[in-house]
């Protein structure tokens, strides 16, 4: 507050040399004459004015130098609590407000964007890989990867971000390197299980394994920070399947475009170990600090880690499930449609929910400190949650509908209307997933994994009117979801942070 | 006998003064068992000193980390509204009979921590809101700056990490020694209210004047300052009352402890001492006319002072040398820069040595004829008593102890003035004669006043004093029954 400004003053305010210095004890200011208190508090203006109470103004005068001799002498008081009572009485409250802190929240829309970008691109690969994807099972095998992949790269991203929140990069490096060597070892069990009930081809396991190989790469790249480094890894699949697809597939390039899948998850465990190991200082520091990181690295991950990774892994594994299941539940020769082209832009709109994420943050950081009760902090919150939700929906819309012009421009759809319950119903799931990202932000992680499974329970259980029973469940969740959400974030106390 | 050490931020997990002193009791006294109770900052601390055979324990508290866990969650909130409304009105009110309100109401916390979770309780949107009515009630300060619930959340939650020391139960011992007042006496006072074990403190600097000093700059709003300093200073005047005997580390302190309430017969000033083996009497001097300083590089020792007074002295004596042996805190060497940076303006970068940490401290009073101090607040620093036992003169400014210290054996000017600062160098450096007498009267002054054996011996002393006065256990101490279990054993510090 007045930091510096006492210790300028204090300069000019030490006592003028008289005599040469006098055998000792010295006593700081016997030899100067009688002071001004005025001017002495016009010295101390900072410390008075932000004073709590007069004890602090005789701190701040000892801690110059002044003490009981001095005070005596210069300004005729017993001591220097009764100066500082007697200063604290001249000089009237008028608190300086603390440096505005930088506001920990900021988040550019270039970088939501990108998020974006990043979770809705490998949608492209799908397309392009259908020649390899033809065989019996292939669906399964796909399902059966994405869900593992999604509740493993949520998991690991729990443990990642724990870490973040502690410290520097370093500690959530060591988590994820060995946490993505295990989570790919998975996968691969997984795919080698699958492929010993489902007899399917080789390629489709690879396809499978490739994708959760590049889910828990790109998992490490995104809590490390690492965006840029991601684009790069989907550049390869991302151009190749674009390329190949525009050509109209031509059967000369289907090898490249299928090399060109395969380099996406090899580039994305090669940057991902790479920058972990860098961060962790693996690589590069044979001596001192880096030898000892890797001491601790036995202890990195408890028990209650991996249980408080629980709920995450779960949460990622339910919404796999509620996102695939429409697509995988259609009847064979009749694809669902509307499932598809709905399922693109509901990842597109992550990035926009990120976003709208960061902005409610913001908003009731904001309405903390402008905001003096409990019941009209509750009020604004609640509103600006509804707000949130719209704007993510809009957000959601738009988005489809560009998905759906470009779908039709380009004749790889015919819309017709009875698609659109199938995209309300996805509507719905990603403001039900929007109100669950937040609700998890503010510390909330078992509701949003409770409700979500038995939403996917729900669905998988009646599912002979399909789309109407998901347009309802998707509704319904979104709808008790945001109820619990009024309800929580309406108090002021989930906002500390 | 049993002794209940508690630390807050020193020994054994950091260097300094305090955690010196600290070492050098318990090594001086082996036929006490001390079992430790360090308050640390998140718990990552690592330990840097190696414990002494008669330390039987040590339970690392830290503040900021993750909250204790409640013995039950099902009494979460059961802390009852009159109680944290009451606590919280007795912080806000400012008049005298608050003190004793606060006093009973501590008390009830604490007995409600033991078999409640009393971190959810204050971080509970039930806690936020009774702030928030209390404010209104008493409003704290002008109106520009009333509180927010932002403030209201973040006051809460400076006094539930100031209160977490007082979730872990000290092991019954004869007696408490918080050698800071503040937080550290909260497990001494748990462990008086529960046991009637008997309390001392010990405070090298005052406690509660650093608080008030390291809030000036404080990221907080007005009224979370004042609803913090509040607490702080009932609980030091608490400390100071509920203690069986207080012992500052000088004279000066006395006069914070009095104003806050200290019975005055209870206080008893204990030097610290140094080891006369460690210090015999250095015999030559240095061939150059040269300025030796100790310490740790950080503002508080104002360097810049002393480096401006050695610009005086070298326009006089162009061939002195002002040596500084000691290095900046971990994280804080921008200090040491700015040093440097003035050595260079004022154009005696070639007179001035920065040496670092040496080997034997010896050696650095060694390198000076004079040893000299420019701290704007010292308790009772260890490197004058040092100097004082090798036979060096100094000069030092007048804060704190440093007068006690001293005495009429060397010469003393006032803080934050390069040019006593210098006269009294060059006073020093001119004259041989003088040299030699006054560093011959430091080191007998030192020998009969400072020696790790005297305070020692004082701490025997009093801990048999305070052990026996209050046999134990007293009358009916209040709530005992709620558990004879196993949560009052020491949680074993988290290594």
């Amino acid at each position: 507050m007045t930091a510096g400004t006492a210790a300028e003053r204090s300069r000019t305010q030490v006592p003028p040399a008289a005599s040469d210095v006098t055998r000792p004890p010295v006593i700081a200011a016997a030899d100067a004459e009688a002071r001004d208190l005025a001017e002495l508090c016009e010295q101390f203006i900072g410390v008075c004015e932000s004073a709590v109470d007069p004890l602090e103004i005789s701190s701040a005068l000892e801690f110059d130098g002044l003490n009981d001799q001095a005070v005596r002498a210069l300004y005729g008081f017993s001591d220097v609590f009764a100066l500082g009572e007697e200063m604290y009485r001249r000089v009237p409250r008028r608190p300086a407000e603390p440096e505005p802190v930088a506001d920990p929240w900021r988040i550019s829309k270039l970088r939501s964007a990108m998020h974006g970008l990043i979770y809705g691109l490998p949608a492209v690969c799908f397309p392009a890989a259908s020649g390899l994807l033809n065989g019996p099972g292939a669906l399964r095998v796909l399902v059966i990867a994405l869900l593992s992949s999604w509740a493993l790269s949520q998991g690991l991203a729990h443990l990642g971000y724990a870490r973040l929140g502690l410290s520097d990069a370093n500690p959530a490096a060591r988590v994820l390197l060995p946490g993505m060597t295990a989570g790919t070892g998975a996968t691969g069990l997984v795919m080698t299980l699958t492929a010993q009930t489902e007899h399917v081809d080789l390629p489709v396991l690879a396809f499978g394994f490739g994708l959760g190989a590049y889910m828990l790469g790109a998992t490490v790249l995104m809590v490390l920070g690492a965006e840029r480094l991601l684009l790069l890894v989907l550049a390869p699949a991302v151009l190749g399947s674009a390329t190949f697809l525009a050509l109209g597939r031509p059967h000369y390039l289907e090898y490249a475009a299928w090399g060109a899948l395969a380099a996406t998850p090899m580039l994305a465990l090669g940057l991902a170990t790479w920058r972990a190991g860098h961060e962790s200082g693996l690589f590069g520091r044979r001596h001192g600090k880096g030898a000892k990181s890797r001491e601790d690295a036995g202890r990195l991950i408890t028990a209650a880690d991996l249980r408080g990774a629980l709920p995450s892994a779960g949460f990622g594994l339910v919404v796999a499930g509620l996102l695939v299941f429409p697509v995988a539940a259609a009847l064979p020769g009749h694809p669902n449609t509307g499932a598809v082209v709905a399922s693109l832009p509901l990842a597109l709109s992550m990035g926009a929910a990120e976003w709208t994420l960061v902005w409610f943050r913001r908003r009731t950081q904001r309405l903390l400190r402008a905001t003096r009760e409990v019941s009209a902090f509750a009020y604004w919150a609640r509103l600006a949650l509804l707000i949130a939700l719209l704007r993510y929906l809009t957000a959601a819309v738009l988005l489809t509908a560009a998905a759906v012009a470009v779908a039709t421009a380009a004749q790889l759809i015919h819309p017709h209307w009875a698609i659109a319950p199938q995209i309300a119903a996805y509507l719905a799931l990603g403001g039900a997933m929007f109100v669950a990202l937040l609700l998890q932000a503010f510390g909330s992680r078992l509701f949003p994994l409770m409700t979500c499974t038995a939403a996917l329970a729900f669905e998988v259980l009646c599912r002979a009117p399909r789309v109407l029973g998901q347009l309802t469940v998707c509704v319904g969740l979104l709808v008790v979801l945001i109820c619990y959400a009024a309800l929580v974030l309406g108090k002021a106390i989930r906002h500390a942070c | 006998m049993k002794i209940a050490m508690v630390t807050e931020g020193t020994y054994p997990y950091s260097f300094g003064g305090v955690s010196v002193w600290c070492d050098q009791l318990i090594r001086g006294m082996p036929g006490c068992d001390f079992s430790l109770m360090a308050i640390v900052a998140t718990g990552a601390e690592r330990m840097v000193w190696s414990l002494p055979d008669n330390v039987t324990a040590v339970n690392k508290v830290p503040l900021w980390g993750a909250p204790p866990a409640g013995p039950t969650m099902r009494y979460r909130n059961a802390v009852p509204d009159y109680l944290l409304r009451e606590f919280i009105d007795s912080l806000l009110d400012t008049s005298t009979e608050a003190q004793s309100r606060f006093a009973d109401l501590l008390r009830e916390l604490f007995e409600f921590s033991k078999h409640g979770n009393l971190s959810a309780a204050l971080g509970s949107d039930k806690a936020i809101r009774l702030l928030s009515e209390a404010w209104r009630e008493r409003p704290p300060g002008p109106r520009e700056t009333a509180p927010t619930l932002h403030d209201a959340i973040s006051a809460m939650q400076l006094l539930d990490h100031s209160l977490r020391p007082s979730c872990h139960p000290l092991p019954q011992a004869d007696l408490a020694h918080a050698v800071t007042n503040g937080l550290a006496v909260l497990p001494a006072l748990a462990a008086k209210w529960r046991y009637g074990t008997p309390m001392i403190v010990t405070e090298h600097g005052v406690y509660l004047r650093e608080q008030y000093l390291q809030n000036r700059t404080s990221p907080y709003r007005w009224p979370v300052k004042a609803f913090h300093l509040s607490f702080m200073r009932r609980l030091c005047a608490l400390g100071y009352s509920e203690a069986a005997a207080i012992t500052p580390g000088n004279v000066y302190n006395r006069r914070w402890e009095e104003h806050l309430g200290a019975e005055p017969a209870r206080i008893r000033t204990v030097y610290n001492g140094v080891d006369p083996a460690d210090f015999p009497a250095l015999s030559g001097e240095p061939d150059l006319p040269t300025i030796s300083w100790v310490g740790r590089i950080d503002p508080i020792k104002d360097l810049e002072t002393l480096v401006r007074a050695f610009s005086l002295v070298v326009q006089e004596m162009p061939t002195a040398r002002l040596r500084l042996f000691g290095s900046p805190p971990k994280g804080r060497e921008h200090y040491l820069e700015r040093c440097q940076a003035l050595t260079a303006d004022l154009g005696i970068a070639g007179s001035v040595t920065f040496e670092g940490r040496v080997e034997n401290i010896r050696d650095a009073y060694d390198a000076g004829q004079i040893v000299a101090l420019s701290s704007v607040s010292e308790g009772f620093p260890y490197s004058l008593i040092e100097a004082m036992i090798c036979g060096r003169p100094c000069v030092a400014t007048d804060v704190g102890g440093v007068t006690e210290a001293v005495g009429d054996t060397g010469l003393v000017v006032p803080p934050r003035s390069p040019k006593r600062m210098a006269r009294a160098c060059l006073t020093l450096l001119q004259n041989h004669d003088l040299r030699r007498q006054l560093g011959a009267a430091a080191r007998t002054r030192a020998l009969n006043n400072f020696t790790v054996d005297g305070a020692i011996s004082a701490f025997g002393e009093i801990y048999g004093l305070v052990g026996a006065a209050l046999p134990r256990p007293t009358a009916p101490i209040r709530v005992t029954i709620e558990d004879p279990s196993g949560i009052l054993l020491p949680r074993k510090a988290a290594e």
